[in-house]
């Protein structure tokens, strides 16, 4: 791939005053994308963060970036990425050109992108090996009831792709606050093995706490928050995805850490940077 | 080319100080980084990951999530060694993120400060109603909020509405001065130092825009909590 010697990238991303997994998968994401040396420089940038999504206009050097890539690690379009994102970085639509010169290209949210399909199909695959995917119950966990956010939409969407390749015995969505409820997993699926991932940015006391016990996991979540000198936290799995598969009842059940947390999603955020680009 | 903020880190030449962090080069060109307070300490963890800085700048001395990065509350106890300027800056922006940047565009003349009322009037969604906060109760709660005495270090650029009002009368008048380093204003509340005395030079960390957590606080005045 070739480097964009004026071109800077920014991955632009919620974060969290309470919950300090929000935007590790994000910072591990951009360290991936600048080590490849695709664009002259990486940022990143918070809602609820520091750097603020209004630090972030200051943050690329008009004299050396040209040009600057916003790529919103969203799962879905929505409230943020429609209004919150576009007001704070003062953008008019997919290209906005700065008074001091600077071009910002606005692209599509991650989770938007057709390759989220493989990246959801590969980590059922890791997160129970071996195990015959037409055996298989899959769920996709979303959040439901988001205010203004489509994130249930998304999941939908990716559950029937993956349904319409018949590669598992049955692909549902389930949702924490509303029906169809991940508590009523045993209901809502036939098979002995059941995959669990859900669709969520990053980790959080949703993915370590709620979920798991929605789906009946009573193992302590033990919650690896990663000290100083610790691999980096996206791929340090907390302790609930280290015990699969989970026995219950008469059920296997493998439980994912939240998709965003993926390696593959900093490729996906270069190819929407990239797609802008051109 | 060095970019804006290379040119800045450049020019600092150390020891500076950056928020609570004590920036040092060694003879072989290497940068070592502690908290402020740690100076005279030896048994320090040593880190040499620039990426190390993500997790030291996370959580406090307690344990602790540190929402605001430019809190007082930098935990102790750690010695960062980094090779070079570009180790130095990438560390930096983990443990205070974006401020070199906002630093340089200051320096630049480039820097747009947003009164807090238009910060305010933008605001959509659930904080829309912070803008219903009245100037009395701003004074109040800056000075509350925003004072680098276990508040926030950063020295305060914006003003309280287009009409140039201060963001706060209660604040310290050192709390705008960027050639003021808050930590020593705070040990010194009086009298600026004495010229004798050797200080290190300081990179001020800048706020040109009231913050996200400011913003809930107003919401949270105007709804009684
Ligand atoms: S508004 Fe600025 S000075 Fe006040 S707490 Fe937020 S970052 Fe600190």
């Amino acid at each position: 791939m070739s480097f964009n010697k004026e071109s800077a990238l920014l991955i632009v991303a919620h974060g969290s005053t309470v919950n300090p997994d929000s935007s590790a998968p994000t910072l591990a994401h951009a360290a991936k994308i600048r080590r490849r040396k695709i664009f002259a420089e990486v940022g990143c940038a918070f809602w609820k963060e520091e750097p603020s999504l209004r630090d972030a206009i200051f943050l690329f050097d008009p004299k050396s970036i040209c040009e600057v890539c916003v790529v919103p690690n969203f799962i879905s379009e929505g409230y943020f990425t429609q209004t919150v994102v576009p007001r704070e970085l003062d953008l008019n639509g997919r290209i906005t050109k700065r008074p001091n010169g600077q071009i910002w290209k606005y692209c599509e949210p991650v989770g938007s992108d057709p390759r989220m399909t493989d990246l959801l199909l590969q980590r059922a695959r890791e997160i129970a090996p071996g195990v015959p995917e037409a055996e298989t119950s899959l769920l996709i966990v979303a959040h439901g009831t988001d205010l203004n956010e489509n994130s249930a939409v998304a999941a939908k969407r990716e559950a029937e792709k993956i349904r319409a390749l018949g590669k598992y015995a049955e692909v549902l969505n389930v949702y924490m606050e509303e029906p169809p409820l991940v508590s009523d997993w045993r209901k809502l699926t036939m098979s002995r093995n059941v995959v669990v991932v859900p669709f969520f940015i990053s980790d959080g006391l949703h993915s370590y706490e709620d979920i798991p016990r929605l789906l009946g996991i009573t193992v302590a979540a033990g919650v690896d928050r990663g000290r100083p000198g610790s691999p980096p936290p996206a791929t340090a799995l907390g302790e609930i995805f280290r015990r699969n598969p989970y026995k219950i009842g008469d059920r296997l059940l493998f439980y994912a850490p939240s998709i965003g947390t993926d390696p593959g999603f900093a490729d996906i955020i270069i190819e929407q940077a990239l797609a802008a680009k051109s | 080319m060095p970019d804006s903020i290379e040119r800045c880190l450049e020019s600092a030449a150390p020891p500076f100080c950056f928020g609570q962090i004590l920036i040092r080069k060694t003879n072989a060109g290497h940068f070592i980084l502690i908290h402020r307070d740690d100076e005279p300490q030896k048994n320090l963890e040593i880190f040499q990951n620039p990426d190390d800085a993500i997790e030291i700048a996370k959580y406090d001395d307690a344990g602790n999530y540190r929402p605001l990065k430019t809190a007082p509350n930098l935990r102790h106890g750690w010695r960062l060694e980094l090779a070079d300027l570009e180790e130095l800056r990438r560390a930096l922006d983990y443990f205070y993120p974006g401020r070199l940047a906002v630093f340089a565009a200051w320096k630049g003349g480039e820097l747009k400060t947003t009164p807090l009322r238009g910060t305010l009037d933008r605001q959509s969604g659930m904080y829309r109603v912070a803008a219903k906060i009245s100037d009395a109760q701003i004074n109040d709660l800056v000075a509350n909020f925003c004072r680098s005495n276990g508040g926030c270090l950063r020295t305060i650029l914006w003003k309280r509405d287009r009409g140039g009002g201060i963001a706060s009368t209660k604040l310290p008048k050192e709390k705008f001065d960027p050639g003021i380093d808050q930590i020593q204003a705070l040990e010194r509340p009086e009298s600026p130092p004495p010229a004798t005395t050797p200080v290190a030079a300081t990179i001020p960390l800048l706020c040109q825009e009231a913050c996200n957590l400011l913003i809930a606080e107003c919401r949270k005045v105007v709804k009684g909590k």
